[in-house]
């Protein structure tokens, strides 16, 4: 840990609470992801044909022992459901702290940026069940990650990290430059574009041409081959920046994005066999799909989630580099206009002083 | 400007669609109130721009096996084709409601083939109900590769070698029925039970018994339907004069109808119908394996390797001399000639393959022998398993039969010398 710099030091943010409030919301919507994953990979999705309601029913109303003792698709969807509906009751208190407790104005839009994307996602999930459509359930799939990443930049914002003011340790720390933060912007972008490939090929059309089907499988190959490079890079890059609080991230950064490349590798061996090319892989030869497994539903639902967990810890080391670059960059006394008008309105003191 | 405009209109005509979804959904719910109906419409604006899914109305044409033809007949085959594929619809319905000729079967009593009961609980979207019954059953397990019509060139087909089954041609190769019958309900069953270990095919064992039972009257409905089209094609080109033109009224495939094509229609359904029905009836008669101490079936393995290597059986012009599927041969199945060898094509040649490839057909790959020292029979590795796969041969595989004779005479094996082979493959596995 040589060279790395702590957090110790950190002065408390004003509204503990809000940030207590926003890790639950991460808490619930990490499994909440993994609910909806179960939904897809068990073909639950339609297991309760109406929307708002259960079966008639308000969804609170609903029957717990019907939900508890009935079949497993209901147990899931509903339950998905319960627990969405859960996050979004978090996201409310999220922005009623956020109005009484945070000074920054633009803290509070950003918790009504959360409600909104809540609500939309309830929405596309309703409407996937009330249409029956699946190119729907793609996009809910696509959106619960961005919620998710969403929700780790309100966390940022609202930790003690970001609260922290410039030290002397900041003034003699090595200058971010654009090209990191771009490489990790990137990481960020490419990590999302990833899981659309995923979630296109989950949702595959059955009119869906094969020539097309293929196409997205090498793209989906290929970005998880340049994301697992560039979080390499990008680990090594922000080791030697000397904070913890972007050089931990990075290195699980590039755990999740190794285990998740051997997710990938089982989530297809357990969907459509080895390929014919692997064919030394022992026992390759002889291994035999099983349809609707409990281990190899859990494979593929894990995919699923980890990339959202991806997404997630890029969003986040995103928001933190922008932050670290700022702090260093004023107890450095390097000033430009934009940079000037930025640190100073995301200035804690000065947020407080309002 | 008109690309724009017709990009504006079939968003139009979408959201159109999706409004009227909402609207019929929303009326089928009188309970809905104003703001719950309100949020639903707001709802499906937003999701007018994002798009829904492809319309699924109609099965596909055969297009494939329609161009084969012309080349083959050296005439235009697009007439033929259309009034196949309309009296298809009228007979068996659309991916989303199917139906079965029940009424035209009844006069053979070959009606009750499948259930339609079953048959609407495999078709579908996907979906479940408040017991857990499951619909849309062949979308949720087989489109992706098997594709809707049955074609077996779904989305991930490109992925499988061997190619997911096109069960259009009637051909399964995995049954204990006689090389030229269809397979048995049961073997079907077993199949989808059994899996396919070392291919793309799950084992779908962890479904419940309604469910496989469904899927197999599925099959089934996709064979019977996607052969009577094949036939029909061939029959309006070769018997009811279509060419460039359709025929007149009487020679014309339309259904229902008073005419010679209708009557081609009928007898079409009927005989395919009937030989599936009569799959029961062709069963392979195995009989009874020997009943051997370790030193007999040491002496049985023995015999077996003979025949392995002898020019009856002759296994090792394919599988080699150990087993192991080493021997390069260049043949294809039958799926895969269909569209290339049998029109005198050969099938690595690109350009000749691009028609074929442009409508539909995936790219021709060489069947390969099994390699038989892994001990992996992708039919099942039983005794009667492969007593019937050695005695019939591999439908719609270069696969052949070994004739089964009652006295060794040079021409076939007896039964107990095939058990002896049937011993040794099943030795190869475990060295």
């Amino acid at each position: 840990m040589t060279g790395q710099q702590s957090t110790e030091t950190a002065a408390s943010p004003p509204a503990r609470g809000l940030h207590r409030l926003v890790v639950l919301a991460l808490c619930l919507v990490w499994p909440l992801i993994w609910v909806g994953g179960l939904v897809t990979t068990y073909d639950a999705g339609m297991a309760v044909p109406d929307w708002p309601g259960t079966y008639g029913y308000n969804l609170f109303l609903y029957p717990y022992k019907t939900w508890l003792l009935g079949p497993f698709d209901l147990f899931i969807e509903h339950g998905h459901r319960l627990l969405g509906a859960v996050v979004g009751i978090v996201a409310i208190a999220i922005v009623v702290v956020a109005y009484l407790r945070d000074p920054r104005r633009w803290v509070f839009f950003l918790s009504l940026g959360l409600l909104a994307a809540v609500i939309f996602q309830g929405c596309l999930g309703g409407m996937r069940v009330v249409l029956g459509d699946r190119t729907l359930a793609m996009v809910h799939g696509c959106v619960g990650p961005a919620f998710f990443a969403l929700c780790a930049v309100t966390a940022v914002v609202t930790s003690r990290m970001w609260w922290r003011e410039p030290s002397e340790e900041d003034a003699k720390a090595r200058p971010i430059g654009y090209p990191l933060v771009g490489l990790i912007a990137s990481l960020l972008a490419i990590s999302y574009v990833q899981l659309v490939l995923g979630a296109q090929i989950r949702h595959v059309q059955p009119t869906t041409p094969p020539s097309q089907f293929t196409m997205t499988v090498a793209q989906h190959v290929m970005t998880a081959l340049l994301l697992w490079v560039l979080s390499l890079l990008a680990s090594w890059r922000l080791w030697r920046c000397g904070d913890l609080t972007l050089s931990r991230p990075g290195l699980v950064l590039v755990g999740l994005v190794t285990l998740q490349t051997v997710l990938g590798v089982a989530t297809w061996v357990v969907n459509y066999g080895w390929p014919g090319f692997v064919g030394q892989v022992p026992s390759s030869s002889g291994y035999l799909i099983q349809a609707k497994g409990f281990v190899d539903s859990i494979i593929v639902t894990a995919h699923v989630a980890v990339g959202s967990l991806i997404l997630a810890v890029s969003t986040m080391l995103v928001a933190r580099i922008l932050r670290v670059r700022g702090r260093r960059r004023q107890a450095q006394g390097v000033h430009d206009d934009v940079l000037a008008t930025s640190n100073e309105s995301l200035s804690p003191s000065a947020a407080l002083s309002h | 400007m008109r690309q724009s405009v017709a990009i504006a209109d079939s968003g139009f005509s979408r959201f159109n669609s999706l409004m009227f979804r909402v609207e019929s959904t929303a009326r089928s719910k009188s309970d809905l109130s104003g703001p719950k109906r309100a949020c639903l419409l707001l709802a499906s604006f937003l999701f007018a721009l994002i798009g829904c899914d492809a319309r699924i109305e109609q099965f596909e044409p055969n297009r494939v096996f329609t161009l084969a033809l012309a080349k083959s007949r050296s005439i235009p085959t697009e007439p033929a084709s259309e009034d196949v594929s309309q009296s298809l619809e009228v007979l068996f319905g659309t991916p989303n409601e199917p139906q079965w000729p029940e009424q035209l079967l009844a006069e053979e009593g070959t009606e009750d083939l499948v259930d339609v009961e079953r048959l609407r609980r495999a078709a579908g979207p996907v979906s479940s109900g408040k017991d857990g019954t499951h619909r849309g059953l062949f979308r949720e397990h087989c489109v992706v590769c098997h594709a809707l019509e049955g074609s077996g060139a779904g989305p991930a087909s490109q992925f499988q070698d061997p190619y997911p089954r096109d069960f259009r041609h009637g051909v399964f190769k995995w049954k204990r029925t006689v090389r030229g019958a269809k397979p048995t309900k049961q073997d079907l069953r077993d199949l989808l039970t059994r899996g396919v270990p070392g291919t793309g095919m799950p084992s779908f064992a962890l479904l419940s018994p309604d469910d496989l039972d469904a899927l197999v009257d599925y099959v089934i409905y996709l064979s019977v339907r996607g052969e009577t089209e094949r036939r029909l094609l061939v029959g309006a080109v070769d018997e009811l004069d279509y060419g460039d033109t359709v025929p007149e009224d009487d020679f014309r495939i339309r259904y229902p109808a008073d005419s010679e094509g209708a009557g081609l229609i009928e007898d079409t359904v009927v005989r395919v119908a009937g030989q599936w029905d009569a799959a029961e009836s062709r069963l392979v008669e195995v009989p009874e394996p020997p009943d051997l101490d370790a030193e007999e079936m040491a002496a049985s393995i023995e015999r077996g390797k003979k025949f392995f290597h002898g020019q009856i059986a002759n296994c090792v012009g394919c599988h080699g001399a150990s087993g192991n599927g080493a021997v390069v041969i260049l043949d294809y199945d039958d799926w895969t000639k269909d569209y290339t060898t049998r029109l005198g094509l050969t099938p690595s040649d690109r350009e000749a393959m691009q028609p074929f490839r442009d409508v539909g057909a995936l790219r021709p790959r060489p069947i390969k022998p099994r390699n038989l020292q892994k001990g992996v029979f992708r039919g099942g590795g039983g005794g009667p398993d492969l007593y019937c796969r050695i005695t019939q041969g591999i439908a719609g595989t270069p696969m052949p039969a070994v004739s089964v004779v009652d006295q060794a005479n040079g021409k076939g094996l007896t039964a107990a010398q095939i058990w002896d082979l049937v011993h040794y493959v099943q030795s190869l596995g475990r060295e």
